[in-house]
């Protein structure tokens, strides 16, 4: 019943865009992406190029002069807060760090204006949606009920290296009775200790992905409410919880997360795009270990399997709107040498394999690209005695180590990442060949070594930020938008 | 613990370590007490750069007519060169001014003609190499080579060095060259950069030719004349495209080229998909009804516009990938507008063109 009147309401929503939309061509771009995968980054990238002019030789309109101007305008959601573009540059070409994690919600709208190549003058209006990356993870939730979501959060968190981790968690939890009275202490330790497990969880050594709820890590601005107090216990039986028991506590404040959070969200901001970037940190995983990759992979076959894609035809375009184009892109392709991105290309498209055949099944048009939005590093060749290392050069920031060094963010180096394999089922084997990541074993001993890189220097000049390098965003916005703009 | 693959661990360099040394010049006198040399990549010249010959043509019965021709061809100088070194002997015993003067003229003659084979034999090779980049730039688009295409672009670049007009776009692509660009990529903007200005223009010959050939058919009253004008004006058209495309192909070569055009024009029916040809007729069939000459003129028109686009797609050295194909429809409905005023619009418009295009 909640699901008819949930499809009912994006229907008049969709109905009423419609008709807008009609007169004001819009793109609801999606940018997708588990934390700490480059989502503001990228925004804040794509709005630079498009709003100052990048270099951008693959992206056609802009490069055959086709556009006239872009620009930011209001956006549309008064109750939303504002991206903050401005200060975001800033950081990046006058402090040179990265932005930090995302915390809340926030949305920003670009007006491109265009001369179509048939000559007549048009407008196209560009909508794009930041938020932490860490509520992606909510969206598979919309499909399970309590029962399931802990029973699968306690499968995963028996697994390995979880086990260990969840070590607190597992403790208190069996001292729980699930058809025990409701006590709200009990329930309040449940969740802290819960949610500890999920932070240890995300730490760079272990870099797990599939960590929801996703407000538990991010909670904005529900912290310590009683929608975000609850864990998930140990069920032993079937049926209905008996009333006013903690089972029936904590299934009702499940419930109430998925109506009050969840949903909302889902509905505001995913239900209606047209084009989808799905960034995906695989470096961050490659460096934590096998487990962290396969992780990784099962985390984006949920979040994907969340969204519509199908091809987009009036019917869709009038009641349901589908994403007809996703661009799956490894993000921070400048820490290791073009040479290999082709390597990590193949890699995220094994990573995301059935996604991806199920999109395309559907009439979506599906692409893979290693890029980096801010390009921090450049390549060379480093010789050592007969060996010959393709290498990036950049500023590690401070406290990254490998092979036994410590940067202190000043130090300039030449880093070469380890060798990707060209068949990517080398790193997912699960047996004892595997690779070794920071989860099992010290930075001295990993195979792999993705050192994080400070943004590159940049003049400013009278006219504020000059162009930010990249690398493939012109690729990504021609698969992105260019058909639009023709 | 050993790897499938071929696995290097990862390693570090800090630049302001005694041991490693920033320099990409003084590679030959790096001794073993400097361990590592750090080398900035600026280019992608650092790479090797390898092409594949493309498989063999599937044209080997043409082998024996070659061998034969050849044969032939060279019977015919042994005969003529016995014939002249008698005739100087014969002129030397005569009288010995004149038996030097014929074989200073046999030295001339023998020079020039060595020099018009090489001609010749380049303007050959310039065809082929040309079909030979059309091909790799049509498989580039499909392998996403990055490697390769940087190759194809070079040789691009090589072919239409020699070009004023394409001066900008050149700078363009070569300061992309460095840039991280994918194969197919790479492709298309070459496409763009390079082949916009040259499609304009050859739009412009090809309707310009099918206007004249047009206006002068529909007011000519003798048909020898018809058929002798539309064969001198197609020939001339296919010459000027080739030389806009920077082929260059000399007498043998055209006469190549010409075949080539009419393979592929027969090849592909005259029957473009995105033409729409019945329709065309029909309107000539109309044009035909009111006037039995301006219909036998539009028609004229309207083959010699296909034949152009034939030529246009032989000679170009890339396939349509990034840019649309002109079609005929495009192409007639400009002769249509400049049959009024004949030739002075299409002067005009070349005009407008050449100004425009300057940078």
């Amino acid at each position: 019943m909640d699901e008819l009147i949930e499809q009912i309401r994006l229907a008049t929503a969709a109905l009423a865009e419609f008709s807008v939309h009609l007169f004001n061509p819009t793109i609801r771009l999606g940018v997708t992406g588990l934390s700490h995968a480059g989502k503001t980054v990228f925004i804040t990238a794509l709005v630079h190029g498009l709003t100052r002019g990048g270099r951008f030789p693959v992206f056609e309109a802009m490069a055959t002069g086709r556009i006239a101007r872009a620009y930011l305008a209001p956006q549309p959601d008064d109750a939303v807060p504002r991206f903050d573009y401005e200060n975001y540059i800033n950081a990046l070409a006058v402090k040179r760090q990265w932005p930090d994690s995302t915390r809340q919600i926030s949305e920003l709208r670009v007006v491109v204006e265009y001369q179509s190549a048939n000559g007549s003058q048009r407008t196209l209006t560009l909508d794009i949606v930041d938020y932490p990356g860490e509520w992606l993870l909510d969206l598979p939730l919309l499909t399970k009920s309590y029962e399931e979501w802990a029973s699968e959060s306690l499968r995963l968190s028996r697994q390995r290296p979880r086990a260990e981790l969840a070590k607190d968690w597992h403790h208190h939890l069996a001292t729980l009775d699930p058809n025990g009275g409701e006590n709200e202490q009990e329930a309040l330790t449940a969740a802290r200790l819960f949610t500890d497990y999920l932070k240890v969880c995300r730490e760079k050594n272990y870099a797990m992905s599939l960590l929801p709820p996703g407000r538990f890590l991010m909670p904005g601005d529900l912290a310590n409410t009683p929608a975000l107090t609850f864990a998930p216990l140990d069920l032993s039986s079937e049926g209905p919880p008996p009333s006013s028991s903690l089972w029936a506590m904590m299934r009702r404040r499940y419930e109430s997360y998925r109506t009050v959070v969840v949903r909302p969200f889902f509905r505001d901001h995913f239900a209606r795009l047209d084009r989808q970037i799905v960034l995906v940190d695989a470096l961050a995983a490659i460096n934590a270990g096998p487990d962290a990759l396969f992780d990784l992979q099962r985390a984006l076959e949920q979040v994907l399997g969340c969204f519509h894609t199908g091809r987009r035809t009036l019917l869709s375009a009038l009641l349901r709107p589908r994403i007809d184009r996703i661009l799956l892109a490894a993000t921070k392709a400048d820490h290791l040498h073009h040479t290999s991105h082709d390597r990590l290309e193949t890699i995220l498209k094994r990573l995301t394999k059935d996604a991806t055949a199920k999109a395309e099944l559907a009439g979506a048009q599906v692409d893979i690209v290693a890029l980096a939005a801010v390009r921090a590093t450049h390549e060379a060749v480093v010789r050592r005695g007969r060996q010959q290392l393709p290498c990036v050069i950049g500023v590690p920031v401070a406290g990254e180590t490998i092979a036994g060094e410590t940067f202190d963010g000043e130090t300039e180096a030449a880093i070469f990442p380890g060798d990707l394999p060209d068949d990517p089922e080398e790193l997912l084997r699960g047996d004892k060949k595997s690779f070794r990541g920071l989860a099992t074993t010290s930075s001295r001993e990993a195979d792999f070594r993705f050192l994080r890189v400070r943004p590159p220097p940049l003049e400013l000049t009278d006219n504020g930020v000059p162009a930010l390098p990249h690398i493939r965003l012109d690729r990504a916005l021609q698969f992105l938008i260019g058909d639009r703009l023709a | 613990m050993t790897k499938t693959w071929r696995h290097r661990p990862p390693a570090v360099f800090r630049l302001d370590d005694d041991h490693v040394v920033v320099d990409a010049v003084k590679e030959t006198g790096v001794s073993s007490r400097q361990p590592v040399q750090v080398k900035p990549e600026a280019e992608f010249d650092t790479l090797a750069i390898t092409v594949d010959e493309p498989g063999r043509s599937s044209r080997r019965s043409a082998h024996w007519g070659t061998l034969f021709w050849c044969a032939l061809g060279g019977l015919i100088l042994l005969a003529v060169g016995v014939r002249v070194t008698d005739l100087i002997v014969d002129l030397l015993a005569r009288n010995k001014e004149l038996g030097g003067l014929a074989l200073a003229l046999a030295i001339l003659a023998t020079f020039s003609l060595v020099v018009i084979a090489i001609r010749e034999t380049a303007g050959l090779m310039r065809l082929a190499s040309v079909e030979k980049l059309r091909q790799r730039a049509a498989d580039m688009i499909v392998s996403d080579d990055r490697v390769e295409a940087r190759a194809l672009v070079q040789e691009l670049l090589r072919l239409t060095r020699r070009m004023p007009r394409l001066a900008r776009g050149r700078a363009k692509l070569e300061s992309h060259l460095a840039d991280i660009i994918d194969g197919a990529d790479m492709v298309r903007l070459a496409e763009r950069e390079l082949m916009t200005p040259l499609d304009q223009q050859a739009r412009t010959l090809v309707s310009a030719a099918a206007t004249r050939v047009s206006v002068v058919t529909a007011l000519n009253p003798r048909a020898i004349i018809d058929v002798l004008f539309v064969l001198a004006s197609a020939l001339f058209l296919v010459r000027r495209l080739a030389f806009l495309y920077g082929v260059r192909p000399g007498t043998l070569g055209f006469g190549r080229l010409v075949r080539l055009v009419v393979v592929h024009l027969a090849m592909t029916g005259g029957l473009a998909t995105s033409d729409n040809l019945i329709q065309q007729m029909l309107g000539h069939g109309i044009a035909a009804k009111l006037s039995a000459r301006l219909g036998e003129g539009l028609l004229n028109g309207l083959l010699t516009a296909r034949f152009g686009l034939a030529a246009i797609d032989v000679i170009r050295p890339m396939p349509f990938v990034a840019l649309p194909r002109p079609t005929v429809r495009d192409l007639m409905n400009e002769v249509l507008r400049g049959f009024g005023d004949g030739e002075d619009r299409q002067r005009s418009a070349e005009a407008n063109l050449a100004i425009t295009e300057v940078p």
